[in-house]
């Protein structure tokens, strides 16, 4: 079995519109971009790097759902690692998620992503509430205070295009499928 | 954001400013535009004219390739759709119906320090359209031209993400590239 996703049915980020809906616009623009670099391929096509990048869509995949409960659930709502994050030995093994993408089913990381990214509508759902955008996270950056949800938001975004740009040319890779 | 606190990079060091935290949205959405500005740049610093010229198969794109498509988008935006200007030379005389990827085809005639200079210009003049509106109505503020697609037009505010995604995506691009090229890799 591979993932499905149908393009037409991406979501578009308006083009008059205030800062809120405009910044979730594009991330879910983004969020379906990659549902459908990934969708079609089987286990084996997911688990394929274009040399010398030792990246992977699969590998990809989990590592933007670990991002989505990273930023959103843990640093912006100071909620826990939902499984199978909660477990992970990340100082033995920093590339855990990247790794070990290639074991699982196309379907697997595709609910684990789904699962991931309404974990995270949910704490920006939350923290919009009762804050907007100025709302700040619980957990703080090293250096410079707690992150606000404006800044998060779009980090998401830029995260998410960045890796979508490099899922374009692994894509292509694998079976030649290219497109924005 | 003043001009004088843009840092150019000149070489291959890494002189980018990290957004603000929490900053208001106009300095936010401007610094991470920058900072993308500043990750293309150093994707492409430091390499020849042939090695501007490299491709990944199967993909046919180019680091220098990019670099010129960018300076193309900046002024798609900026100066077409934002305000209703012609493209800025070169890319105000060339047949895009006949050539549609001319900036990527010939970007590959164009010495490193040419490419950089049409970027970096691009770049500047981008930035005086985006002062300049920022005195009027701000984020708001809606382009000259509508969408070919819906025909809307668009906000300074989705101009700007819109080019913070647009840039991380080509970025995204620049990291196979530039990896396959001489081994770089980085953020």
């Amino acid at each position: 079995m591979t993932q499905t996703f149908d393009k037409t049915t991406r979501t578009e980020a308006p083009l008059r519109a205030d800062e809120v809906t405009a910044l979730r616009g594009f991330l879910d623009y983004h969020r379906d971009t990659f549902r459908w670099k990934c969708a079609g391929l089987s286990q084996e096509q997911l688990a394929q790097a274009h040399p010398p990048s030792t990246m992977t869509l699969g590998g990809m995949m989990k590592h933007l759902a670990l991002n989505e409960v990273g930023w959103f659930g843990s640093s912006l709502a100071g909620l826990p690692y939902p499984p199978p994050f909660d477990d992970v030995d990340w100082d033995a093994d920093p590339d855990w998620e990247w790794r070990t993408a290639a074991d699982d089913s196309p379907e697997d990381l595709r609910a684990l992503y789904d699962d991931c990214v309404r974990r995270a509508d949910a704490a920006v759902d939350e923290a919009l509430a009762a804050g907007g955008l100025d709302a700040v996270s619980v957990e703080e950056s090293s250096s410079d205070g707690p992150f606000s949800v404006r800044w998060i938001l779009l980090h998401m975004i830029e995260e998410y295009a960045r890796h979508n740009g490099q899922a374009d040319l692994i894509r292509e890779s694998v079976d030649g499928m290219t497109g924005e | 954001m003043s001009d004088d606190e843009l840092v150019v990079s000149t070489g291959s060091t890494d002189e980018r400013v990290d957004p603000p935290l929490h900053g208001d949205e106009v300095a936010i959405l401007r610094t991470f535009l920058t900072y993308h500005r500043e990750t293309l740049r150093l994707k492409c610093a430091g390499l020849t004219q042939e090695q501007l010229a490299q491709q990944l198969p199967p993909s046919d794109i180019s680091l220098g390739g990019l670099m010129k498509h960018l300076a193309l988008v900046e002024s798609q935006w900026f100066d077409y759709y934002f305000r209703d200007f012609p493209h800025a030379p070169p890319f105000d005389t060339m047949d895009w119906d006949a050539d549609p990827d001319w900036e990527f085809d010939s970007a590959r005639h164009d010495s490193p320090d040419e490419l950089r200079a049409l970027f970096d210009e691009a770049v500047a003049r981008s930035d005086a359209v985006v002062d300049d509106a920022l005195t009027r109505r701000g984020l708001d503020e809606e382009s000259a031209r509508v969408s070919p697609r819906t025909g809307e037009t668009f906000t300074l505010r989705w101009i700007l993400v819109h080019m913070i995604e647009e840039y991380s995506r080509h970025n995204g691009h620049a990291d196979l590239i530039r990896e396959s090229i001489d081994g770089q890799k980085g953020e």
